[in-house]
């Protein structure tokens, strides 16, 4: 979702920077994309505490990982998406290792508010709003192979044992979900002034 | 393979749901600079990235200070570059005079000195973090409970008790709620909920459609919490109700309903 051209504070130029050592760089890199991580991540681990901590160590790795993106295989912001989701996936596991129960902690409402220090809560909450609005309009088995596969970390052939569908048809409606979802977010894309 | 299957292959690596042998195809077509196959991920993980947007929320400042101390003390394992650096330095003079020696017992102690000094930091280091951490789980606690207690305390506050339904008659919950603060539940009794499932609260004004007031799960004893956000809604909130419904949540009920209580 990035405009054409490079400009230095790009995110693209910004990892360029950052796997330079460039402190400024990765703050900035930080401020632009940890609420994106955070959201993500308390979604699936639904504990603040230690979505956190994952939060930090993605961020880590982004540190010290930087000059391994590759700019062919999607945008930086996907690139923090996919890193902030596998990390939260592994800790879910680990947690659901330890204790077969999970509980979820008292504060649940996380993903609702919008918090002090949010850059621009006006802006995350009309793109959350667009988003919910996009996956409100994806027929619902399309939505459930996207959530279960996003927010829960199942790979298709879990999904499809988890719905007793055919494989086939798992991998079709993901598809299928993710081309409409991108149309409807094209579409619902406010005009830029 | 045709583009169908290519684009399905995109859009189950961008959403991490590749089974092993498919990501292994797929990563081999990434790597062969299939142009088909790079044009599908990135639009698909566009659409991805967009349904991370949905959940944005802005991490604690603790997080960011601890990662820039971090950077600062450790960075970037320059502790090993220097340790490398020095390793590979050799005297131009290759004779083995007492000074070299000298020379080299010296650089090797030096060595040994900045590698025992790095080794020390790193783990000084990941103390810091790991304090930094506990200080912004503690007042994030602390914040909580000291929110509790307010609620509490405002005579604003109502307790509305929800009784449990068909599914499981035993079951009961409290909520206590603020108009303007929000409020907590405290259920008991609810069965855990299924694999992929969990509990959400609907806060009704009226006539009017329930809104979301959060999800929680239960442990095996049957208890659950949920911090419940201030909602808006259009009118007085005067019933709460808890459904079952898939983990993430729905916007509107669609599971049966096992709690339901009014002011």
């Amino acid at each position: 979702m990035q405009t054409a051209g490079t400009p230095p504070d790009a995110p693209v130029a910004l990892l360029a920077r950052i796997a330079q050592g460039d402190r400024e760089a990765f703050s900035r890199f930080y401020d632009a994309f940890a609420g994106l991580a955070l959201g993500l991540i308390t979604r699936i681990l639904r504990d603040p505490a230690a979505s956190e901590e994952v939060l930090q160590e993605v961020f880590w790795q982004i540190w010290q990982e930087a000059a391994r993106y590759d700019p062919q295989r999607g945008s930086p912001e996907a690139w923090v998406v996919m890193r902030s989701k596998t990390r939260a996936i592994d800790r879910l596991r680990a947690i659901r290792r330890r204790e077969r129960t999970f509980v979820a902690p008292a504060d649940e409402s996380v993903t609702r508010s919008n918090e002090a220090g949010g850059e621009n809560p006006g802006v995350a909450a009309e793109t959350r709003a667009l988003v919910r609005s996009a996956l409100d309009g994806l027929p619902e088995p399309q939505r459930r192979v996207v959530e279960l596969a996003f927010f829960e970390g199942l790979t298709q052939s879990e999904i499809a044992s988890r719905l007793g569908e055919p494989l086939g048809t798992v991998k079709t409606r993901a598809r299928l979900g993710l081309e409409r979802l991108r149309s409807l977010l094209k579409r619902e894309e406010p005009a830029e002034p | 393979m045709n583009r169908d299957e290519i684009a399905e292959l995109a859009a189950g690596y961008a959403l991490g749901a590749l089974d092993a042998d498919d990501r292994a195809r797929f990563e081999a077509l990434l790597a062969a600079g299939d142009a088909l196959a790079r044009a599908a991920l990135r639009d698909f993980e566009g659409a991805v990235a967009g349904l991370a947007a949905e959940t944005i929320k802005a991490p604690s400042p603790a997080v960011k200070a601890a990662l820039m101390a971090r950077i600062d003390a450790q960075g970037r394992g320059d502790g090993e570059a220097v340790v490398r650096a020095l390793s590979s330095v050799k005297p131009k003079d290759a004779r083995r005079s007492t000074w070299t020696y000298v020379l080299s017992g010296a650089m090797a102690a030096g060595i040994a000195a900045i590698a025992v000094g790095w080794i020390v930091s790193t783990a000084y280091d990941r103390r810091v973090t790991q304090l930094a951490q506990e200080t912004a789980a503690l007042k994030q606690e602390l914040e909580r409970q000291q929110s509790l207690v307010a609620l509490l305390r405002d005579p604003a506050t109502q307790v509305v008790a929800l009784a449990g339904l068909e599914p499981a008659p035993g079951a009961r919950a409290r909520v206590l709620w603020h108009v303007t603060a929000g409020g907590l539940l405290v259920a008991q009794g609810l069965p855990p909920a299924p694999e992929g499932k969990a509990y959400e609260l609907w806060a009704i004004a009226g006539k009017n459609a329930p809104v979301p007031a959060g999800i929680f799960t239960v442990d095996a004893k049957g208890v659950g919490s949920l911090r419940v956000a201030p909602i808006r809604v259009d009118g007085t909130v005067d019933t709460f109700a808890v459904t079952l419904e898939p983990a993430a949540g729905v916007p509107a009920p669609t599971g049966t309903m096992y709690l339901a209580g009014k002011l």
